[in-house]
């Protein structure tokens, strides 16, 4: 069940989209986020999820972009149903439902085809203070590493007679504490290894941090900014003035 | 039993096979030991054997059971896994509560569950920790931990992954000792290590595992003698073999432990006098 999460995980790649300036990547990602927000119709979703799963093939992640989804399906599922108990109408269940789906898969554009040194790179060129740019680069960077934990973890307890799917809902909840605890337990023991990793090697010595990599825009940046930017206009008008 | 059958196995996202044309037949009471450089698939090949991961293409067996047929409980009640990382399965309140998680798992009854965590706390020298939290055992004492938790349900195959890592040699001559006992009672122990000197020590039939094929499955000291396969696989050779190498064609044979070099040594220079 945790390999789904796999989708949400940076692999690296070769694509268009993925030798993008990281700017460039969140742009697109960030516009199509704004978009599924604000967008009410299911036309309107159907237009912007399109674009997205366009962008999904173009960057070669379409298939775990997929999986990304699939494993919220359980939310997806459960915002749908809630809505229509709490009453409102098909329609608006539907495109809230949507919506959801929108966001997910808008903002996983960024995250499937970024580095964590890109975030880095790019949440620098915010000038963001270092300290939370680095406490969200790592969190970033862990999230295979625990994916993996958690594989082994199961597998243990899995080989214990631990049978997660057993029983009613209670006692299918309780069945998450073994793998829970040795879970958060594991994440505790490594973030103290890292801070004390990292502070055997002077991190935060020096004030003034600089980069190996710097980022620079180039012809082909240029050029499918200005062909997004355009597209989104085209959208924004069409759609929201002119009622499409 | 254990009968693998052409097992090929590839991880659901991934695009090459891990494992390739597996073939194998482990029995009752032997002594199995599996060597192979890090990445060659061993884990990978004993997470078959209670069915946790699922051919690819081909079979496993077990007791005559093919793995996709039944749940991975089913089978872990006959064939335990020792995983590499305590971290990975310590998770309860109390040394006891550890050892008796799985056997509520596999539905015990209170009196017998009650017998075997005693059993299995006295064996392995941990009476004193029962209700102490197990996360405040040392590495070495939670390593013992977790082979106990598993003894504890008396299977018939045990398979222990890397089971001398972070252990000190008081503990790795007491863990040969367990082999040899449970190999007594008709058990069977198959041991996956990169640790040579402690694997001559068991003198197991030997499986070498290297890019996820078999390349070598027999005698530890037949393999341990044949140079360009130790090469191939990134295997060096026990001392007792390195000494039998210098005093070979003396003596015919290298000697399993240190008593045995000792007394042949000892032939040697009475012949020569
Ligand atoms: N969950 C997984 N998903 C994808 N690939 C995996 C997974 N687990 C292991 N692999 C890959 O399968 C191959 C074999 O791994 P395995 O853990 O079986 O090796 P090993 O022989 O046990 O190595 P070691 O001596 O380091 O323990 C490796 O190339 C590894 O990267
Ligand atoms: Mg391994």
């Amino acid at each position: 069940m945790f390999w789904l999460a796999e989708g949400l995980v940076y692999r690296r790649q070769e694509s268009i989209i993925h030798s993008l300036d990281p700017r460039v990547k969140l742009i697109i990602s960030f516009s199509l986020f704004i978009l599924s927000l604000f967008s009410s119709t299911i036309f309107e979703f159907i237009i912007l999820l399109s674009a997205i799963f366009l962008l999904g093939v173009l960057s070669k992640v379409l298939r775990r972009m997929i999986k990304t989804i699939t494993f919220s399906l359980t939310f997806v599922i459960m915002i749908f149903v809630i809505n229509l108990l709490v009453g409102y109408d098909l329609i608006f269940s539907i495109v809230i439902s949507l919506r959801f789906i929108a966001i997910i898969s808008s903002s996983s554009i960024f995250f499937l085809t970024s580095s964590p040194d890109e975030l880095d790179l790019v949440m620098r060129s915010l000038h963001l203070p270092y300290d939370l740019i680095f406490a969200f680069v790592t969190a970033v960077r862990f999230v295979p590493v625990i994916l993996l934990d958690a594989i082994q973890i199961i597998d243990s307890q899995r080989s214990r007679g631990l049978e997660i799917e057993k029983g009613n809902i209670f006692k299918r909840i309780r069945n998450y504490i073994p793998i829970l605890i040795p879970l958060i337990v594991q994440s505790i023991i490594r973030s103290e290894e890292l801070a004390e990793a990292m502070e055997s090697r002077a991190y935060g010595f020096s004030k003034k941090r600089t980069s190996y990599y710097t980022l620079h825009f180039k012809m082909k940046d240029y050029l499918i900014l200005c062909l997004h930017l355009m597209l989104v206009v085209l959208f924004i008008l069409l759609v929201y003035f002119l009622h499409l | 039993m254990i009968e693998v059958e052409s097992l090929y196995f590839k991880y659901p996202l991934a695009n090459d096979y891990v494992l390739k044309d597996i073939n194998l037949k482990i029995g009752l009471g032997e002594v199995v030991g599996i060597m192979g450089g890090n990445g060659s698939g061993k884990t990978t090949l004993i997470k078959h054997f209670n069915g946790l991961l699922k051919p690819t293409k081909g079979f496993v067996r077990i007791f005559g059971k093919d793995t996709r047929e039944e749940s991975v409980a089913y089978f872990s009640k006959k064939v335990g896994l020792v995983f590499q990382n305590p971290g990975h399965q310590i998770f309860s309140d109390t040394v006891w509560n550890e050892i008796a998680f799985a056997l509520k798992n596999f539905g015990f009854e209170e009196e017998i569950i009650n017998k075997r965590v005693k059993w299995a706390l006295e064996f392995f020298n941990l009476t004193q920790y029962k209700d102490m939290s197990p996360l405040l055992l040392s590495g070495g004492e939670k390593k013992r931990l977790c082979l106990a938790s598993v003894l504890a349900w008396n299977p018939d195959f045990i398979i222990l992954d890397e089971p001398t890592v972070g252990q000190d040699f008081l503990q790795k001559e007491k863990l040969i000792e367990i082999i040899k006992m449970l190999i007594t009672q008709n058990k069977t122990v198959i041991v996956v290590s990169h640790d040579v000197e402690f694997i001559w020590l068991l003198q197991p039939r030997l499986i070498l595992i290297s890019n996820g094929t078999i390349v070598k499955d027999g005698d530890c000291k037949s393999i341990f003698k044949d140079n360009s396969i130790l090469e191939k696989c990134g295997i060096t050779k026990p001392q007792l073999v390195e000494l039998y190498d210098e005093l070979y064609p003396l003596i015919e044979q290298p000697p399993v432990d240190v008593i045995e070099a000792y007394s042949m040594i000892l032939k040697l220079l009475r012949g020569l006098k």
